[in-house]
């Protein structure tokens, strides 16, 4: 057999078993979850808590495939590069997905990756020690307009969510305050306990599963409260105009079938619902925050837009 | 409560059966993928995170902190028997502790790291239970600037690890320098030395490095020297240490119990650090520090019982201020979230019974692994009686897959091979591996530590004389550069080298 020759059959070969896999989808083959992050990560282990869920739900098994590095793209250019038959998923970070088609050479088309559900969103917050003199965003400005440059804000490194946050901040009050890039939230944490820095940025998550005696928080970066922080005020009623926060979900390649996507969206609706899933989710501090695929796509564009005029700030400050 | 009450608290948690039984699967479990080089207990226990849903809180969070402290003595097996430090806290281990294996004296070397890292738990888990809450304000005082000092001092003191020419040692701590620095910028989210390859965006692993300069350039020398026969051992005179093993070893394991109780509270590198420190600072007080390198159980026994001690204490800025200070322990935090208890000091006082159980079955678990271990050293040993062509292939293969899985991917493989090849190289060269690591570790920690600190202090870096840590850790530097220039130091240097060579 010439080379051409089994070359061909291979790909018939593929095209029939691929064709096959499509209509008994989902049940004779394991849908591997592949996580753009280190396990034991935030996202690692939501995804970990859910798969069980989605594996009652599909009747299907859910391995979970860790692919860490470049804040995602490792992981979203796997995802593009898998075959499109609904047998692999992947999470799907915001801003981190965004803000990397900002002036950043990808390995792979963003178009090509279609979100398939939102699990959860987690505002942005700003905390400070508990024994600090600011009770509120106002007395930190008030602080910061008197001394530029003084107040200093741990963040995990540029053009994270607790960079652009305080990029936001600075542009909304006239102020001017010092991004102080930490290898991680915990390394952030702890310098701020240990008085190195005035103020961190976290996720209310973070915020919610640390010891509330030791720190204060205040404000967060959302539309509306999250559940997790009921009694925070949000940085739009105190008059400022930031708005940031996490979202976490799955996604899969656009040209996965219609029916599939459907499928598996529906499929973690249905384990968002699941009371049992709901207690764990409380457990970790996790903020449910369902959104079908279509609808968090259609969100997209806006927040990309903010992000932008956002990392033009930054190139204006190099 | 006083203190003998809630320790007698914890015991009672920690020895019911249950709690006893996944404390003992925890460390065996733990000393299993310790061994195995590459696969680490942080990806272990994520995988096993989800489980811990099903078990009572305290058998679950008692069962991961087994695999953390049971892989913390199995790491040190490969290091000694076949030169593969299967954790960076390990590195140092295979400097003397493979050369004792070389020597016929493996079941020695075993045997003080597996008695020595049993000490320095037992004083360091009491530690956790008599100062826990003291020593976490130690950790918050350091801040970014002690860090920077820190690490000067370190890096100077990583040329004492070579025992070849000063210059050469410099070499390689500059070449590690330059590996640490490869990946994204933290502070600008600029490509360093990556050459466009994605998988370089977050540096290199130093799995990757540990296991393709240590490991494969190993394997590669003893083929050249010996074909496919391998190495030839020295017999195997005894399984147990001398008598006079364990009269130079004590000192060292009390005097690497400090070093590592203390910089296990750090966050980011503390029990690396903490293994280094002791090891360079037991070659300085030795009365002979010509013969670090060729196989001397104090420098063994001082790096396993530091590594050992900061495995354990880096358990207390979680325990008592609810911050992990490594990967490891942010798995440990995820363990406590999932049964929904925030540690901090309020666990302290609202659930004793959670914090003194864990700090009891620590204790327990360390008695374990000795009692698992001892009788096992007669097994590790036999290995290396195994025929080299079969040995090896079986080394390489999990080498393999241990790097492979840290990421899936093949390029970390490949890369690996590369650092062989260099690793190889090195030896031609003369050249020591381990103040490269070294550089590798501390460079990124200096580097960021220092950007921090001038970014706070707005450019004004008189902070690093103001902060009293600082200035001493400058100061020490000092002396340390001082004691390296003069010449008298000099000399004494030059001829413990020739000694060598003869």
């Amino acid at each position: 057999m010439t080379i051409t020759k089994s070359a061909a059959l291979a790909a018939i070969l593929t095209t029939t078993a691929a064709g096959a896999a499509l209509a008994d989808w989902p049940a004779d083959r394991p849908i591997e979850m592949i996580v753009a992050f280190a396990p034991g990560g935030g996202t690692d282990i939501m995804l970990r808590t859910l798969a069980p869920f989605l594996e009652a739900e599909l009747d299907a098994q859910f391995p979970v495939l860790n692919r860490p590095g470049a804040s995602g793209e490792i992981a979203y250019t796997a995802l593009s590069q898998a075959r499109p038959d609904g047998y692999t998923v992947s999470s799907l970070n915001t801003p981190g997905f965004l803000t990397m088609q900002i002036g950043r050479t990808l390995r792979y088309d963003p178009a090509d990756i279609c979100p398939i559900a939102r699990i959860v969103e987690d505002p942005g917050t700003f905390i400070v020690q508990a024994g600090s003199g600011y009770q509120t965003l106002a007395d930190l400005v008030a602080f910061a307009k008197e001394n530029p440059g003084a107040v200093s804000v741990g963040t995990t490194g540029v053009g994270t969510d607790e960079h652009l946050a305080m990029l936001q901040l600075e542009q909304a009050a006239g102020i001017d305050l010092t991004a102080v890039p930490f290898g991680g939230a915990n390394e952030a944490k702890t310098a701020l306990l240990g008085g190195h820095v005035a103020m961190i940025g976290l996720n209310v998550g973070e915020y919610a599963t640390s010891d509330r005696n030791a720190f204060r928080a205040l404000a967060q970066f959302a539309d509306e409260r999250s559940i997790l922080a009921p009694d925070l005020p949000t940085a739009q009623e105190q008059g400022f105009d930031v708005m940031m926060s996490s979202e976490r979900g799955l996604a899969a390649r656009c040209d996965v079938p219609e029916d599939v996507r459907a499928k598996l969206a529906a499929a973690v609706d249905a384990a968002l619902a699941d009371p049992e899933f709901q207690e764990k989710a409380k457990q970790q501090a996790l903020p449910l925050s369902f959104k079908s695929g279509t609808d968090w796509q259609a969100d997209m564009p806006v927040r990309l837009a903010r992000y932008t005029e956002i990392f033009k700030l930054i190139e204006a400050g190099q | 409560m006083t203190f003998i009450d809630l320790l007698m608290l914890g015991f009672s948690e920690a020895i019911t059966p249950a709690n006893l039984a996944f404390c003992l699967l925890g460390a065996l479990l733990g000393t299993l993928i310790g061994v195995l080089p590459g696969i680490g207990p942080t990806a272990t226990i994520a995988v096993l995170l989800p489980i811990t849903f099903f078990l009572p809180p305290l058998a679950g969070i008692i069962m991961l902190a087994g695999i953390y402290y049971g892989a913390q003595y199995g790491g040190s097996t490969t290091a000694i028997l076949v030169n593969l430090p299967g954790e960076a806290s390990a590195v140092v281990t295979t400097l003397d502790g493979y050369q004792m294996a070389r020597q016929g004296r493996a079941g020695a070397a075993l045997a003080v790291a597996a008695l020595g890292s049993f000490f320095a738990g037992t004083v360091a888990t009491f530690a956790i239970a008599v100062a826990g809450p003291m020593l976490s304000g130690f950790a918050l005082s350091f801040g970014p600037a002690e860090y920077v000092s820190l690490m000067v001092f370190g890096l100077l003191a990583a040329t004492i690890l070579a025992s070849g020419p000063v210059l050469k040692a410099i070499g390689m701590i500059l070449i590690g320098l330059l590996l640490g620095m490869v990946g994204t910028d933290q502070a600008t989210g600029a490509e360093r030395l990556t050459f466009g390859a994605i998988e370089l965006f977050d540096g290199i692993d130093f799995i990757v490095i540990a296991i393709g300069i240590f490991g494969f350039s190993e394997i590669i020398a003893n083929l050249e020297r010996s074909g496919s026969e391998g190495v030839k051992l020295a017999p195997l005179s005894r399984l147990w240490p001398t008598r006079d093993d364990f009269r130079n070893s004590w000192g060292a394991v009390l005097r690497g119990t400090a070093i590592g109780t203390l910089l296990g509270l750090l966050p980011g590198g503390g029990a690396t650090l903490a293994s280094f420190s002791a090891y360079s600072l037991e070659k300085k007080v030795s009365k002979h520090p010509e013969k670090f390198g060729t196989g001397v159980v104090e420098g063994v026994a001082s790096p396993e019982a530091a590594n050992n001690a900061a495995a354990q204490s880096s358990f207390i800025p979680l325990l008592t201020l609810g911050i992990p200070s490594n990967n490891m322990m942010a798995m440990m935090l995820s363990a406590f979230m999932i049964h929904g208890i925030t540690p901090g000091p309020t666990v302290l006082t609202t659930q004793p019974e959670i914090f003194w159980g864990l700090v009891a079955s620590m204790w327990i678990g360390n008695l374990l692994l000795v009692v698992i271990n001892l009788p096992m050293i007669g097994l590790w040993v036999k290995l290396l009686t195994v025929p080299y062509r079969l040995l090896y292939p079986a080394i390489l293969l999990f080498c393999c897959i241990g790097v492979y899985s840290m990421n899936n991917r093949i390029f970390d493989v490949i890369l690996a091979a590369g650092f062989g090849l260099l690793g190889y190289a090195f030896r031609k060269a003369r050249c020591e591996p381990g103040p490269l690591l070294l550089g590798f570790v501390l460079g990124p920690l200096l580097e960021s530590n220092l950007r921090r600190t001038l970014l706070i202090e707005q450019g004004d870096p008189s902070i690093f004389i103001e902060r009293p840590i600082s200035l001493t850790m400058l100061v020490a530097t000092v002396i340390l550069l001082g004691l390296m220039i003069l010449p008298s130091f000099r000399r004494t240097r030059q001829e413990a080298f020739q000694e060598e060579e003869a």
